[in-house]
């Protein structure tokens, strides 16, 4: 069976998003285009040569709408590369994407895939494609269905998370970004974005607030108490009768980023890479997708990440680094209290909560900064996990060459 | 059947009127009859000859809704469906024979009744203050079958058209024009009929707003946002009180998300299909049987002593000025009467005014009431200090604390300045009716009038018979508690009477899980779970934990040898004695209090009562015996004669303290899960848990009489 290399992977500055973010003014098409563009220019592969390209949005509508896919390809003179999917496990598409592609790779039916994803949250706002899930009074009502910040809040109810640890982390989530930012750590991954003239309009991430203080974030209201009292709450202690009510701890700082963006990983066999003069960077050595109570929604990491470690005959142990996407601060929490992981470990150069969680792309841009990161410090194992809106959970296993 | 006049200007009045019927009614031969009607119409529209029609009735009432008799039976889902299509596509060609369509409202439109006139053009309504309009459906567990949703969602757009589908609330002419569930209101009959031919005159509009391609749903539809996060809202707020409180109101929701993105015809289509789930649903059926069978029957004189004419008070007394007696008083000045309001001095007594007064303000500012009308009720209140001002009163009611003495004093105070034919009523929950009846010098008038807190809100008041009480006092206190359209039901002279004592079950049971290891966040989620409308620790410490141990011991004086102890006294007894926590009252009790508002459960519980993990107890059992509890003790209220009727049963308990209406009620409860299935529960109850859940021997006999 063919091994699935990582022979690139590249991601453009998060903006804001929202009106004041300096990516509004970017088409979602122009941003994924931008990532082709500069993957062409950066391995100078022959698109030709490409089997598929595989690309994670969260809310295909819009903008967004009709397979953005294509309309990137196409738009970056791709058109002669064996075309492009869209697809949608919620915010781990992007993590999903390249999965895919490397089973396109060890299936022997495919020798080079690009995977990756995009979404433009200032330009197409979460949810604005509807959708039973968000609001089908007979789906919400039959499953029971939360808001993700509520079902967070269960979590970190059920976990016993305090206001006080959510803060914690989010800060150091903050300070980590900030000195990987300053050292450079992200400086290989990330690409420029430029106007049709050539004109800059952003170079860096710039959602990260290096400068909150805790007691900033400690200031800050819990925005999932409304949706809570609105019945979510209650709806929620049906499911766990146990707890007496829902403490909200989740906040603005606390949780992810909403940021536009776009991430890009190459895929291929060994043999197309060698063929292309590009050096392995990586292996995908397992990939799962779990299932989770629909409730609480958001525990999905620690159980994909275990079905990941069985595929791959890994212990915990074996894994040298985590990226555990920061959805919200007591997800990673969670995570790392049930598959009992040190700080030093996981997320070690901040993640959504200062960076931003461009919905369909931060999977994709997770794995590249692990792998980054695994170069840095030469280590040789990572694991990236999502959890996944509906009840779900994506884990890949990587491993360096 | 339905009458068909043709005048000069071609058009036709259609005046309903069937026949062996007090009132219209929607159902099969009603459809049937309408159906050549319309055929007839559309062919003189074709040659030319229909300018308009008008359709109203020959009865008090337009249009009274479904035929429940026949609904209720209805089981097979296919005929069901059918029937709420065929219904459907009588107004469908109703409202569309290319002329306009008037409805000459001239009574009540209610349910199907008032769908049939959604169905016109337009609609005039009499202002006359007994016609009242409206969807009273979700009160039954039902939804529309006529395409009322969608039709009302296309006039009033998505958010108002729940509103008024939802609340179940009925409107009078006024009220009607002000919600556009109307376009006019007329002053006579013949104004009325002169309006709707004026408005065929000035319009040949006969095409509805969503049968034209230019149309909108006013406000939008679920695919704009604002609309789709308006009805998340909605049903998160539904959806808190589990699947089974709000299943209509649910459905409702659904056909307007739904519906709003579909077109008209298929709209009604979901519609229809809801209503088939709804209408088969045993929650509808024991909906139903509460708020229909048992309600009409009550309404109807059950239980009320026979041969006594009707009762018609005028002007009432009330004595003690707090929250009760002020309760008390709205509740009679909202209902036509005059109020006499007596404390022990006057400004004590203007306190229970101020308390009606900021109730009316409340009601001007929902736009229940106009401020004419409270100025009006407001001169219909006399506070006083002095017992002289009863002597016009025909029943005087008093709600002091609970204290006899007290209580004795003001009854023979009053009753000093009362005739001979008024009646007294005492408003007590622990006292028997018997013995402060001693001092009274008219003991055949005098009785138990057991108001519930909210008194203007609970629709129960407990009739209680003393030793002496005569059977004409208690038809009377029947009518009075009918006049103030609350529902009566007469208990005996027990402890508790009926309400207190049922509840009491709930609540000693709740404590008892406590006892058994049980985590009390669990017990008051589970309990509310079942559809009680609070916890029973919640419920224990509102009530007072002396209170709650003083039934029982009543219950243990009662029953005597045979009595055995419940478990729950003994958590009682180390509550009030060891741990010093009475309740809210005195700020302490299952929970901890921040002045009057309750915060969490007492930490304290944790070393008290050690609990075991939530996931060690079986959910679907605990949440069973919070009922069963309840329906055993109901079964031996009636068992022992302290209530008379199912009917009686079952409302009180929905209407006294919240028991679920999706199960209709504390006796419906057995049939709802089947009369073997139930005795053969119990008797599993009864081995794992002990006499409490011990069969009364006759239950049998009692649920299926």
């Amino acid at each position: 069976m063919p091994e699935a290399y990582i022979y690139d992977a590249l991601r453009t500055p998060r903006g804001k998003g929202k009106r004041s973010g300096a990516l509004y003014e970017v088409k979602p098409v122009d941003l994924l285009s931008a990532a082709l563009d500069a993957l062409r220019e950066r391995t100078q592969l022959d698109p030709s040569g490409v089997d598929d390209t595989l690309i994670g949005c969260v809310t295909p509508t819009d903008d967004q709408g009709y397979n953005i896919a294509q309309a990137a390809l196409l738009q970056s003179g791709w058109g002669q590369s064996a075309g492009s999917l869209q697809l949608n496990r919620y915010c781990a598409s992007g993590l999903e994407a390249v999965n895919l592609a490397a089973m396109k790779i060890r299936s022997g039916w495919g020798q080079l895939v690009v995977a990756g994803g995009v979404e433009s949250m200032s330009r197409v706002p979460m949810g604005s494609d509807g959708g039973a899930l968000m609001y089908d009074p007979a789906f919400i009502s039959g499953v029971p269905y939360l808001p993700q910040g509520v079902a967070a809040d269960l979590i970190a109810t059920l976990e016993g998370f305090s206001r006080e640890i959510a803060d914690t982390y989010a800060h150091q989530s903050q300070q980590r970004a900030k000195h990987a930012i300053d050292a450079g750590y992200f400086g290989r991954s990330v690409i420029p974005i430029y106007d049709q003239n050539g004109l800059l309009v952003l170079e860096q991430d710039e959602h990260p607030r290096p400068e909150a203080t805790y007691e900033d974030l400690s200031a800050l209201p819990a925005v999932f108490e409304r949706a809570g009292q609105q019945g979510f709450d209650a709806m929620a202690l049906q499911q766990y009768p146990s707890l007496e009510h829902i403490r909200h701890i989740h906040t603005a700082g606390n949780s992810s980023g909403i940021v536009d963006g776009a991430g890009l990983v190459l895929v291929g066999t060994y043999r197309q890479g060698h063929t292309l003069g590009l050096k392995p960077r990586a292996k995908v050595i397992a990939a799962a997708n779990v299932s989770v109570d629909p409730t609480i929604m958001l525990t999905g990491p620690a159980p994909a990440a275990r079905k990941a470690l069985g595929q791959a005959g890994m212990e915990v142990a074996d894994i040298d680094l985590w990226e555990c996407n920061e959805a919200f601060a007591a997800v990673v929490l969670k995570f790392q209290r049930e598959m009992g992981l040190s700080d030093s470990v996981v997320n070690v150069n901040g993640g959504a909560i200062a960076l931003g969680h461009p919905l369909g792309a931060t999977g994709a841009m997770l794995l590249g900064t692990l792998i980054d990161e695994l170069e840095r410090q030469d280590k040789q194992t990572g694991c990236v996990t999502l959890c996944v809106g509906g009840g779900m959970g994506v884990a890949t296993i990587i491993e360096r060459v | 059947m339905i009458k068909y006049k043709k005048d000069t200007d071609r058009i036709v009045t259609l005046t309903l009127d069937m026949e062996g019927r007090a009132a219209n009614i929607i159902n099969h031969e009603l459809s049937d009859a309408l159906v050549p009607v319309i055929g007839h119409l559309q062919a003189e529209k074709a040659k030319g000859k229909l300018q308009g029609i008008i359709i109203t009735s020959a009865k008090k009432g337009f249009l009274q809704g479904g035929d429940l008799e026949y609904l209720f039976q209805a089981q097979q889902a296919s005929v069901v469906f059918e029937l709420a299509e065929r219904f459907k596509t009588v107004l469908r060609s109703l409202e569309r024979p290319g002329v306009p369509v008037v409805a000459a409202i001239n009574g009540d439109a209610l349910g199907a009744g008032f769908e049939l006139a959604l169905a016109c053009h337009h609609r005039i309504a009499l202002d006359t203050s007994h016609l009242r309009l409206g969807f009273p459906e979700t009160r039954l567990g039902v939804i529309p079958s006529g395409g009322g949703i969608t039709r009302l969602m296309w006039l009033l757009g998505v958010e108002q058209a729940y509103e008024v589908l939802a609340s179940g609330q009925l409107y009078n002419a006024g009220e009607a024009l002000q919600k556009q569930l109307i376009d006019e209101i007329a002053a006579t009959p013949r104004d009325m009929m002169d309006k709707a031919k004026a408005y065929i005159l000035s319009t040949d509009e006969g095409c509805r707003p969503w049968d034209q391609k230019q149309s909108r749903i006013p406000g939008g539809t679920a695919r704009e946002l604002g609309v789709a996060e308006r009805l998340r809202a909605l049903t998160a707020s539904l959806a808190a009180h589990g699947p089974d409180t709000y299943p209509a109101e649910q459905a409702i929701l659904s056909v307007l998300y739904e519906g709003s993105k579909l077109d008209f015809d298929t709209s009604c289509r979901v519609e229809s299909r809801h209503f088939t789930t709804l209408l088969r649903s045993q929650v509808s059926k024991n909906r139903i049987k509460a708020f229909w069978f048992d309600q009409n029957f009550i309404r109807d004189g059950g239980n009320r002593p026979k041969g006594f004419g009707k009762f018609r008070p005028k002007r009432v007394g009330i004595i003690g000025a707090g929250r009760m007696g002020s309760g008390i008083a709205y509740a009679c000045l909202d209902h036509g009467m005059e109020v006499v309001l007596k404390d022990v001095s006057k400004p004590i007594a203007e306190r229970g005014l101020e308390y009606v007064r900021r109730h009316l303000d409340q009601d001007v500012s929902r736009a229940v009431k106009q401020a004419e009308e409270r100025e009006q009720l407001l001169k219909r209140i006399q506070t006083t200090e002095s017992s002289a001002d009863f002597q016009d009163c025909d029943i005087v009611i008093e709600a002091v604390f609970e204290n006899r003495m007290v209580k004795q004093k003001v009854m023979r105070e009053a009753e000093e300045h009362m005739d001979e034919y008024s009646l007294f009523g005492s408003n007590t929950i622990s006292i028997p009716i018997t013995r402060l009846a001693e001092a009274s010098l008219r003991p055949e008038n005098y009785l138990g009038l057991h108001f519930f807190s909210p008194a203007e809100e609970v629709p129960l008041v407990e009739i209680v018979r003393g030793a002496n009480t005569s059977d004409e006092t208690v038809a009377r206190a029947f009518d009075f508690v009918r006049a103030i359209s609350k529902t009566p039901i007469v208990v005996k002279d027990d402890w508790g009477f009926f309400a207190a004592r049922v509840q009491n079950t709930y609540i000693l049971e709740g404590i008892t899980m406590l006892q058994e290891g049980c985590p009390p966040a669990l017990i008051e989620n589970l309990g509310r779970q079942t559809g009680m409308p609070r916890g029973a620790l919640a419920l224990a410490d509102s009530l007072g934990l002396n209170m709650v141990l003083r039934y029982e011991n009543q219950a243990a004086e009662h029953y005597g040898t045979k009595y055995v102890q419940h478990p729950a006294v003994a958590v009682l007894k180390a509550m009030l004695e060891e741990w010093q926590r009475p309740g809210r009252q005195k700020r302490a009790g299952f929970y901890t209090y921040k002045g009057e508002e309750r915060q969490q459960l007492w930490a304290g519980l944790a070393d008290a009562f050690p609990a075991q993990p939530a996931d060690t107890f079986d959910h679907a059992e605990l949440k069973e015996r919070f009922l069963v509890a309840q329906v055993l003790e109901a079964v031996w209220c009636m068992q022992e004669k302290v209530i008379h009727s199912i009917a009686a049963a079952n409302l009180g308990s929905i209407h006294g303290w919240g028991f679920p209406a999706s199960k209709g009620g504390v006796i419906q409860y057995v049939h709802d899960s089947g009369v073997d299935h139930f005795i053969a529960r119990c008797k599993t109850l009864q081995q794992k848990h002990g006499q409490r859940f011990r069969l009364p021997s006759r239950l049998r006999s009692i649920v299926e009489q």
